[in-house]
């Protein structure tokens, strides 16, 4: 199942919940702050939980709906947990002239979503991107905080699953260290 | 005659930084200097320095390593420079430096003095010994003004400038009034980097008028424009500079305040900014009593949230202060009323950049540079198809042709050139007839670009013009911020315009209608970025009309570029039987073998990536790409029991 | 008071007065949606444009103070050809389907069109589909994203009368919308004043069924 925009977010885990307040909490009540706030939250929690508009609103004395208003006029918001490896594609002039889009189109066929969507399992979510900067490299795609320059499509495949093979790795290391915590009814 | 308390104190602050440089560098040691801003690191400069840092280490040879910003050059990145005095070389650049020829460096030129002549670009100094760098047009046809430290010095270390002669013109500036320095900048006939070319120093006159309480300058570094980094390079690279800049602003209009406007999207010009604000206070450069004197700046960082709306300075204003991004009418001008209704300067980073060059060699030396109108250099970063890309600083006034084919190298292969697109997605196209323009604000704006944040990207023959417009357009209707009807509207009409004909559905009326909503969207939006928002439309049915009527009248894309309009088929003249290159490499199985064992391409299933095109080797070349679609010939595929077999 | 000439005809107005207002005032109609008495200007609609004795480009009219001696245009072929332009590209997001609309005969849309001799549905330019709506249920109010024209005016009525604003615009470009983006939670309350309702030149806010239900 996709996690479409469309739909509503997921409920929010409570210990996301928990570090909200104490975030908004540390900034003074100044309408000017209210982007540094959003900033902070979405720096803590990868996205803009629901709970955030009310919360922030209630702090600066505005409007829920205000907050939303702010926040959904800038592209750096997301109302939506991005998957844990956010893979972004530049589609800035020098990357689309060096076909940028055939790049996003092989990930959103490898990854079986369209961009501005997260996998079923959360492991990755797609995006599009203006432009990064690295114009010289292009084509570019960013997976987590990692620059990938000179993409090819047939890099795809090979990107994907070296970050697979990493987690495959990780996984079995953690199931070593801990043979116990191994939950009987995954397999 | 005793000297200013500015200037005294940083005699003071730079001798201590000199002391401190030297300590750090022993005399003679060899030294290998990487150059990290946000290109190296995404070409793989991070592992580049760890490297060297472990060869040396291992080898047990004693030098060190350090890390620069950037130098532009970012078709040779990862770049390093070696300089190793005792080996009787000059100072090296070597281009391209992957980890294993880090070791190999180590190896041979710090371990045996042998710099590897293959491996190098050339000296950086010109020598006797081995060839330099400055004979390449690349380097030898630039002229460096505002870039000069950049890639030479340690962003974060504030010693490397203040040693090399930084802070000097914020020292002269508190030596004297305000208003000279006002004088100075109108002298120079400096005008705005940001993309309109607004004269700098009528500007801050207006800001410095009339008494008003507080004022506040603002450095616009939301560099927005898709294809433009220069900005992020100057910060990430020598971010002192333009504190530097930003100061002298701030005391020339009587600003006590002053805010960086920096995209979130650029991680790395935050934290180098962040690092180069707080050093800078540790030294009394800013903050309270600049240098001595009574002269106080508190400087903080916005962080832009991706909109590209906002490098519109009433938009950017909006944003500071905690709303939706939109822009506002003007008049009143941000200098008259800005933040909070006060007088608010707001200037580009190469702008605020130029100025500590502006008061260092004076407005004539300034002047000198450039065209009359247009004084002094522009920084440039040419991208796309070019043989080599990155950040070039000319005089203004330098020609088009000379920019892209002697400083650039032209475009690569055996392609023909274009166009090149100038400004972004507020600038236009323009064809090979017009090389020999001028790059300057008014030439530019001429011919229907525009010099915009100093975007340029150069196309060669398999690009589609019609497309390069559709995705500007897709570009300003995705970023529009959608107050005003004409830029909200306008833009998504003409987007459906140009997709229509990009998938071949065009009608000849569709172009009249496409040129009359792009004037009217021009004419009658609210701001700067609706307003230019049709160039890129207006220009390319200026100059390549040709290319919009075989879309709609041939349904065929001469740049055999817009996918529905074209299709690849397999020459079997020239496919070579055996060689499975192409069918391994297609992600939809669109490729596949014939009875006579070569191969073929069912046009149903293919997505046009190109695939197969890179694959097939280069001894074969049998994939052929041809527009309009249905020339390409039918090859049947066979039965698909038949064909696993 | 002074004295400034639009189409040629005197009119006396006091200095600084707002142009837009000035020729309204005066029985002088200029196509316009955004602007509200006595608010800075939004400038957002595009549609009062007229031209000024001096200026070779058409400005808004409600972006103008007005100063001895002004000269103003309200019919040249430019002025005519951006506010029908304007008027069109509206039009092209609007869903047009007055005779079941309840601001049938008092659209400010109906009203523009007839002044402006343009017709509601035009072939040339496509129907937009209009912005999905934000997620999330609504409040009290339910604003239509396929006729609303994001004027504006019931925000800005909406923060003149109660200090801050529960409808607001959010999303951006051809996606804004106006919006009461729901609250989880004790927050401002709508006060059921009608302001944004009675403002709203096309009638595309209505009160949710049962807003005013005490239960709900």
């Amino acid at each position: 199942m996709l996690l479409n925009p469309s739909a509503a977010p997921p409920p929010t885990e409570p210990e996301v919940l928990e570090t909200l307040g104490g975030i908004v909490a540390r900034f003074d009540r100044r309408r000017a702050l209210l982007v540094p706030i959003l900033q902070a939250v979405q720096a803590q929690c990868a996205y803009l939980p629901p709970e955030t508009m009310p919360l922030v609103g209630r702090h600066l004395g505005i409007a829920a709906s205000e907050v939303y208003g702010v926040a959904s006029f800038y592209n750096q918001f997301r109302f939506f947990p991005p998957g844990r490896h956010p893979i972004r594609i530049c589609l800035g002039t020098a990357c689309h002239v060096k076909a940028g889009d055939i790049i996003l189109e092989n990930f959103e066929r490898k990854l079986g979503i369209q961009e501005g969507q997260t996998t079923a399992d959360r492991e990755f979510s797609l995006e599009r991107v203006a432009c990064v900067g690295c114009c010289a490299l292009a084509p570019v795609a960013i997976v987590g905080e990692t620059v990938h320059g000179h993409m090819q499509p047939s890099k795809v495949e090979g990107l994907l699953l070296q970050i697979q093979i990493a987690r495959e790795k990780a996984q079995r290391e953690a199931a070593a260290a801990s043979p116990q915590a191994e939950d009987p009814s995954d397999d | 005659m005793t000297e200013a308390p500015s200037i005294r104190t940083l005699d003071r602050l730079r001798a201590a930084a000199q002391a401190a440089c030297r300590a750090r560098r022993p005399e003679g040691q060899p030294v290998v200097r990487v150059g990290l801003a946000t290109c190296g690191i995404a070409a793989g400069a991070l592992d580049t320095a760890e490297a060297f840092r472990k060869a040396i280490a291992e080898a047990g040879i004693d030098a060190r390593v350090e890390t620069t910003g950037c130098r532009g050059h970012c078709y040779a990145e990862p770049l390093v420079v070696i300089d190793h005095p005792a080996s009787g070389f000059p100072p090296i650049l070597y281009p391209e430096v992957t980890p294993g020829k880090a070791g190999m460096l180590t190896r041979f030129f710090l371990g045996e003095g042998d710099p590897r002549f293959e491996h190098m670009l050339g000296a950086t100094v010109a020598n006797e010994l081995i060839p330099s760098v400055l004979e390449f047009g690349r380097f030898n046809r630039e002229q460096r003004l505002v870039m000069d430290r950049c890639g030479r010095l340690d962003p974060q270390s504030i010693d490397d400038y203040l040693a090399d002669g930084g802070y000097g013109a914020l020292a002269r500036v508190l030596a004297g009034s305000p208003q000279a320095v006002v004088a100075a900048v109108g002298a120079a006939g400096l005008r705005g980097r940001g993309g309109a070319g607004f004269p700098t120093g009528r500007k801050w006159e207006l800001a410095a008028a009339g008494s008003a309480p507080l004022r506040y300058v603002v450095c616009n570094a939301d560099e927005g424009d898709p294809g433009a980094y220069m900005d992020r390079t100057l910060i990430e690279s020598n971010p002192h500079q333009l504190l530097e800049g930003l100061a002298i602003c701030a005391y020339a209009v009587g600003a006590c305040q002053a805010i960086i406007y920096v995209r979130a999207e650029y991680p790395l010009a935050v934290k180098t900014l962040e690092s180069a604000i707080a050093a800078a206070e540790a030294r009394g450069l800013l903050g309270p009593e600049v240098l001595g004197t009574a002269f106080a700046i508190q400087v903080s960082l916005f962080q832009g949230s991706g909109a590209f709306v906002c490098g519109e300075e009433t938009a950017l204003l909006r944003s500071v202060a905690g709303f939706r991004g939109t822009p506002t009418h003007r008049p009143p001008y941000p200098a008259q009323k800005g933040l909070g209704g006060h007088p608010t300067v707001i200037d580009n980073v190469k702008t605020l950049a130029t100025i500590p060059v502006i008061v260092e060699r004076g407005a004539e030396a300034f002047r000198a540079v450039g065209t009359p109108d247009s004084p002094g250099t522009a920084i440039f970063s040419v991208v796309g198809d070019v043989v080599h890309p990155g950040l070039v600083e000319i005089p203004m006034g330098v020609t088009l042709r000379e920019l892209i084919f002697d400083i650039c190298g032209g475009v690569p292969g055996k392609k023909r050139f274009k166009a090149v697109q100038i400004g972004g997605p507020s600038g236009g196209c323009l064809p090979a007839d017009l090389l020999d323009t001028p790059v300057d604000f008014d030439a530019l704006s001429e011919a229907g670009a525009m010099m915009g944040s100093g975007g340029l990207v150069v196309m060669d023959e398999h690009t589609c013009m019609v497309d390069v417009a559709r995705y500007f357009l897709e570009f300003t209707r995705n970023e529009s911020c959608g107050k005003c009807t004409f830029c909200r509207l306008g833009t998504c009409h003409m987007l459906a315009i140009l997709e229509r004909i990009c998938r071949g559905q065009g009608r000849m009326e569709d172009l009249e209608r496409l040129e009359r909503l792009a004037r009217d969207v021009r004419d009658g939006s609210l701001c700067g970025l609706g307003r230019t928002a049709p160039n890129p439309v207006l220009t390319t049915l200026r100059y390549f009309r040709d290319e919009y009527e075989a879309h709609v009248v041939d349904q065929r894309c001469p740049g055999l570029s817009c996918r529905p309009l074209t299709a690849f088929y397999i020459d079997l003249e020239k496919c070579a039987r055996g060689c499975d290159a192409c069918v391994g490499c297609c992600p939809v199985d669109a490729v596949f073998t014939t009875r006579t064992r070569k191969k073929g391409i069912d046009q149903s299933l293919c997505v046009k990536c190109g695939e197969c095109m890179v694959a097939c080797p280069p001894e074969y070349d049998a994939v052929r790409r041809i527009s309009p679609a249905h020339l390409a010939p039918v090859i049947e595929r066979p039965p698909a029991a038949e064909a696993k077999t | 008071m002074i004295e400034i000439r639009v189409d040629g005809q005197p009119i006396a107005v006091c200095p600084g007065a707002n142009l837009l207002e000035a020729c309204l005032a005066a029985g002088i109609y200029i196509p316009h949606l955004c602007h509200l008495p006595g608010l800075p200007a939004a400038a957002s609609c595009r549609l009062c444009f007229v031209a000024l004795g001096d200026r070779p480009d058409p400005v808004p009219a409600c972006t103008v103070a007005v100063q001895p001696g002004l000269e103003v245009l309200t019919d040249t072929p430019a002025v005519r050809r951006l506010q029908r332009s304007a008027l069109e590209l509206l039009l092209s997001a609007h869903t047009i389907d007055c005779r079941r609309c309840p601001a049938n005969r008092r659209c400010a849309l109906q009203r523009i069109a007839r002044f402006l001799k343009v017709p509601l549905k035009r072939p040339d330019l496509p129907p937009l589909d209009p912005p999905g709506g934000p997620p999330g249920t609504g409040g009290e109010l339910v604003v239509d994203p396929s006729h609303c024209v994001l004027c504006g005016r019931c925000v800005r009525t909406c923060r003149r009368l109660h200090g801050h604003s529960r409808l607001t615009f959010a999303g951006r470009g051809q996606r804004t919308v106006v919006t009461d983006w729901v609250e989880t939670g004790p927050a401002i309350r709508c006060t059921d004043c009608g302001a944004c309702i009675e403002v709203c030149p096309v009638g595309a806010i209505r009160l949710a069924p049962g807003a005013n239900d005490p239960e709900s």
